[in-house]
């Protein structure tokens, strides 16, 4: 079995799944799975080129060249800047072009080592040099607005330490949101990487904005963070945008806490709900950094970048470390850039910020021997934070659910004689058992029928059963003047047993039906009705059914 | 964007820019888009359907023709071995009346300025289409996005710049191609074209059968690499004005049937019975002898190019291509569409270029306009000579004298006496230009031509395969709950408003539809009787999900007709 099995995932989401599998295996029975079931071919593509690059990169690192040893005059100019393109060794540069001089001596080729050369030695003499000379924007445009002069936190800042990454734990009526406990996890794993790699143990921060959330600190550290810093307030009871995007800011420059000694966060990381959206983007706008919405995947490395305004230095290359890689779908998923938020010469970006969609990554499973410190976090709240008053919220209904009863009655266009009727005959019907639910056909809810007010609240899409509607199991099925096209039956045929009651004996249902009652619903229903009141049991239906 | 500057920075407040935009990836779109990029032109190519030729359906033929100054393997080379089903190189049309038949060869009228012409199933053709389109403009700066529904025009005090789209924010663009269709609601926005009257239209209803490659060679005796086209017309129909095709691929049979749209309404016919009428035809029996394996049944509606060729299909930066400009040539047994796009697709990539290069690009629809003219398409799609005739010989009192002629002993002598001149009338593209759109020349002159000069069709022996129950009564096409229960999808929202549910003004779509029926209630519309305080009302009601997007029902009910979004709605796998 395959870890990922294409055929229950969407095409948008399965992009960084894809390109998370190295087994080739794996990837061949993930294609065979496809192509048996709904055979996109988006994800035909995406899979086999998955496999086609895993599959260079296995041949690649037996063909390729050793510039240590090759003879520059085997390979042709493109290869040969292939080649130099790797290399940051500058001795080894310029034996190549000793080389190439002995040998072929092409121009072409020298050019492209001497660039090469000019590229590593100018990033390190770089690090000798201060850099190009800082001028403050305002002098340097004294044209233009500056909107952000007055900020403190803009420009000039360089150099700062960053450390940890944050996680916003949002909570929806006293529980942590599932997207948050997916992230925390993911932040463990990150993080615990992140030490392996760069040999700094930094920590994952869960951040608590709320009424009565202190517990919950507890919670989000059973899901992976170290510390959980909170912030509780009775006026916090619902999320509202200032004082929830001033706490969190605050938070993330609380100098005076003692448990932190660093400058702000080094990653700041949302989940992308509806208020986890508002807050990572005011939240970042206030740090003066970047904000990466909506990702699908997060993962630390890092990053050659050449633009100069990021090196200093047009021409050269300058690796930056521990960067965040925050890849997002774009154009509904037809692709995908990865965003990077990047440090330039006198001005930091930090945090890196990323808010990631729900359901990315797996939630994990609490661990609550995990041991972590809950810090509440302190500030007063000014009164005019709250000058926006929640007077009124509601609760999107549920809807209505048809699953887990043990008998559904349903009821289809045979009612349209008296629509009514049909309907409160079906009611009865349901009332008869002890456990059972009314349900619809398509052809009912979009019908034109005119409904008496009693039943009118019964006629709602929440009822449909089929293809568009619910899937039912039921122990037993019910359907009445319901003639069983193949978008009802995936609906219901896999209930145990089903009774179809319908004037036409050629209808569908029949053939899917494990009894038939041929006849008007408007006469049957009430005898079977009458039939459960007095027997109580399917077999009191049979005798119906033999009428 | 790929740092946080840019993340970070207020998204500008212009909409994001391409030269030029093509709505829709059927052959005029792919043509135009194709041109286009190979200009250098930044192309973005937008495509509703989940993949290219998912939306699109037609009876099955496209032309190379001899005139036309583009031709899609002209466009795109290996179309022909990667795109297409089968040369089709026969071309015959049965007349028929009971169970008389007469058969003609249009050999003649099937080879006039024709370079080939090829049987195509649309999803396999214009998916590959697509793949190669988006290569092209993807070297320009486009490309082609599958998934997004342009909804309308974006304007700017009151001038066309770009589209806006159900998926995606607003794209300006110097020039936007319309190759969305037969149900363009681009043409539509933009006043050029509407839906209002069923006399423009006609609607085609279409079965892809399975059969064998080797199966088809036989039955058809074609070769591997050849293949076969009949046309049938005459008596088969109930009197409904049109005709029926069969055309061969490379593992199936294209079976149609198409309809003046006006004929059909005005009967209450249910256009899956005229089809099945075909399908069970004894004349058919030949080719399927008792077997019989639907793939998957289509309509589409298919605009009367003699009528509604728009003569200046342009507004602005917005030019109109093949369907969407009502570019859809049938006139008798001469069907081409296609290949029209196609020409149209070039000749607005052509007129754009060189308007640009003249140094005023909006100058490219009335270059467009003119090149249509030169290059004679629009000569072929609105023949001056059926403008002349029409007016006589639609007249309905010319019509009840032309009837009583041909059905009168001497007629009957004339017709026996000029056989042969018979077959050459049918033959000649000059007279098919100007054959009039009535009863007489669908029904009546083919079934008299039956009558008088046909033989009765051959019964198939049923001697070696009396096992086979289907046999006793020919070929059983699945009813319409089955063929609808093929093409389940997700249509999303309702994306057709019915305005008005009276009877009387929206019931001619409960039989019009291709995927409704009277007293069927598992169909788009259902008629109904209501009660309200003790009286009877007839209405119809509307249940989008079964939809495939023929567009009938704008036509003859009242409604508010939309595509549904991009990726949503009925997702044709042959087309």
């Amino acid at each position: 079995m395959v870890e990922i099995d294409p055929t229950e995932h969407e095409i948008a989401d399965l992009g960084p799944k894809v390109n998370g599998v190295d087994d080739i295996e794996e990837l061949e029975a993930m294609l065979e799975l496809e192509r048996e079931g709904p055979d996109r071919d988006p994800v035909k593509t995406l899979i086999e080129s998955r496999i086609e690059t895993l599959e260079a990169e296995a041949g690649g690192d037996e063909a390729a060249v050793d510039p240590a040893e090759v003879d520059p005059a085997e390979l042709s100019l493109a290869e040969f800047a292939n080649m130099v393109r790797d290399v940051d060794d500058v001795d080894l540069l310029r034996d190549l072009i000793e080389r190439e001089r002995d040998g072929e001596d092409r121009d072409g080729a020298i050019t492209q080592i001497e660039n090469r050369i000019e590229a590593i030695e100018g990033t390190e003499q770089d690090e000798d040099d201060e850099g190009p000379e800082y001028v403050p924007p305002e002098e340097k445009h004294p044209d233009l607005d500056h909107p952000t002069a007055d900020k403190t936190y803009v420009e000039g800042v360089s150099g700062e330490t960053y450390r940890d990454m944050w996680v916003y734990c949002e909570t929806q009526r006293g529980e942590l949101v599932d997207a948050s406990k997916e992230i925390l996890g993911k932040a463990r794993e990150l993080m615990d990487g992140y030490a392996d790699r760069y040999g700094d143990e930094e920590d994952v921060i869960a951040v608590l904005i709320g009424d009565d959330v202190a517990d919950l600190a507890e919670e989000a550290i059973a899901y992976g963070a170290d510390r959980a810093v909170y912030h509780d307030d009775e006026r916090l009871d619902r999320f509202r945008h200032k004082p929830y995007t001033e706490i969190y800011a605050h938070m993330c420059r609380d100098f005076e806490a003692t448990w932190r000694d660093y400058h702000e966060p080094r990653y700041n990381v949302f989940p992308a709900t509806h208020n986890g959206r508002d807050l990572s983007a005011l939240v970042q706008a206030e740090l003066d950094s970047g904000l990466a919405s909506d990702c699908s995947d997060l993962y630390i490395e890092e990053a050659m970048i050449s633009n100069p305004a990021k090196t200093g230095t047009p021409g050269d290359s300058e690796e930056f470390e521990r960067v965040l890689h925050m890849p997002r779908p774009d154009f509904s998923g037809f692709e995908y850039s990865t965003i990077l938020c990047i440090d330039k010469p006198h001005r930091d970006f930090h945090p890196q910020g990323a808010s990631v969609i729900p359901g990315t990554f797996d939630l994990p499973d609490p661990d609550p021997e995990r041991e972590g410190e809950v810090v509440e976090h302190d500030l007063d709240l000014p009164d005019d934070w709250f000058q926006v008053e929640v007077v009124e919220y509601d609760r999107l209904e549920e809807g209505v659910d048809l699953t887990g009863h043990d008998v559904i009655v349903a009821l289809g266009r045979g009612i349209g004689d008296d629509p009514t009727e049909g309907i409160e005959l079906g009611l009865d019907l349901v009332g008869a058992f002890d456990d059972a639910a009314l349900g619809l056909s398509r052809g009912v809810i979009t019908a034109s029928y005119e409904f008496a007010s009693h039943v009118e609240d019964y006629i709602s899409e929440e009822r449909q059963i089929g293809e568009s509607g619910q899937v039912v199991e039921p122990e037993v099925y019910i359907a009445a003047g319901i003639s069983g096209a193949v978008q009802h039956k995936v609906g219901m045929d896999e209930s145990d047993t089903i009774i179809a009651v319908n004037e036409d004996p050629e209808a569908d249902i029949r053939g899917f039906s494990d009894y038939f009652v041929e006849g008007d619903l408007f006469e049957v229903l009430p005898r079977l009705t009458a039939a459960i009141e007095e027997g109580g049991s399917v077999a009191a239906m049979e005798g119906v059914a033999d009428d | 964007m790929t740092d946080a500057d840019a993340a970070g920075a207020a998204e500008t407040a212009d909409h994001e820019h391409y030269e030029a935009v093509v709505v829709g990836a059927g052959p005029g779109g792919a043509a135009a888009a194709a041109a286009l990029a190979r200009q250098d032109v930044e192309t973005l190519v937008l495509e509703r359907g989940v993949d290219a030729g998912s939306k699109n359906v037609s009876g099955g033929l496209i032309y190379a023709e001899e005139s036309a100054p583009y031709t899609i393997d002209g466009l795109f080379p290996d179309f022909r071995e990667a795109a297409s089903e089968r040369p089709v190189d026969e071309y015959y049309i049965h007349n028929v009346a009971g169970d008389r038949v007469k058969t003609f060869d249009l050999d003649r009228v099937h080879h006039h300025d024709t370079d080939w012409c090829d049987s195509v199933l649309r999803r396999r053709m214009d998916s590959w289409l697509a793949e190669r389109v988006h290569e092209l403009t993807r070297e320009t700066g486009g490309g082609l996005l599958t998934e997004v529904r342009v909804n309308g025009l974006l304007r700017e005090n009151g001038e066309i710049v770009g589209v806006t789209c159900d998926e995606i924010d607003p794209i300006r663009a110097d020039l936007i191609v319309a190759a969305d269709g037969v149900n363009s609601e681009l043409a539509r926005d933009a006043g050029l074209m509407d839906w209002d009257d069923p006399d423009d239209w006609f609607q085609g209803v279409k079965a892809v059968v399975d059969m064998d490659p080797d199966v088809v060679n036989d039955r058809f005796d074609v070769d591997p690499d050849g293949g076969a086209a009949h046309l049938f017309s005459g008596d088969l129909f109930e009197g409904v004005r049109g005709g029926g095709f069969l055309y061969t691929n490379e593992d199936s049979l294209s079976i149609g049937t198409v309809f003046h749209l006006d004929s059909l309404t005005a009967e209450r016919a249910e256009p899956h019975e005229l089809l099945d009428g075909l399908l069970t035809h004894p004349l058919l029996d030949r080719w399927l002898q008792g077997e019989y394996e639907e793939r998957e049944y289509s309509a589409k509606l298919v605009p009367d190019s003699k009528k509604v060729a728009h003569p200046s299909p342009h507004r602005g930066r917005l030019l109109l291509v093949g369907d969407a400009a009502g570019q859809m040539q049938a006139q008798g047994p001469i069907i081409k569409g296609m290949n029209h796009a196609v020409t149209a697709g070039g000749l607005a990539a052509e007129a754009f270029v060189e308007a640009r290069t003249r140094g005023d690009a909006s100058k490219a629809g009335e270059l467009y306009e003119r090149k249509l003219r030169e290059e004679g398409v629009m000569e072929k799609l609105r023949p001056r000579r059926y403008r002349a005739s029409r007016a006589v010989s639609e007249n309905d009192a010319v019509n009840r004298l032309g009837s009583a002629l041909i059905d009168s002993p001497l007629g009957a002598a004339g017709l026996r006496a000029a056989e042969g001149l018979a077959e050459r009338a049918f033959n000649s593209p000059l007279l098919l230009g100007m054959v009039p759109d009535t009863r007489f020349s669908y029904v009546t002159v083919p079934s008299r031509i039956a009558e008088v000069l046909g033989e009765p069709i051959e019964e198939r022996s049923y001697a070696d395969s009396s096992d086979d129950a289907d046999d006793e009564d020919g070929v059983r096409p699945p009813d319409l709950a089955d063929r609808i229960g093929d093409l389940t999808y997700d249509v999303g929202d309702p994306h057709i408003e019915l305005l008005d549910e009276s009877y009387e003004a929206s019931g001619a779509a409960v039989t019009a539809c291709p995927v409704s029926a009277e007293a069927f209630g598992g169909g788009c519309y259902r008629d109904e009787r209501i009660q309200t305080n003790g009286e009877e009302k007839r209405v119809v009601s509307l249940d989008t999900q079964p939809c495939i997007e023929c567009g009938t029902c704008a036509v003859v009910a009242d409604t508010e007709w939309e595509h549904p979004s991009g990726g949503k709605g009925v997702e044709f796998k042959e087309g």
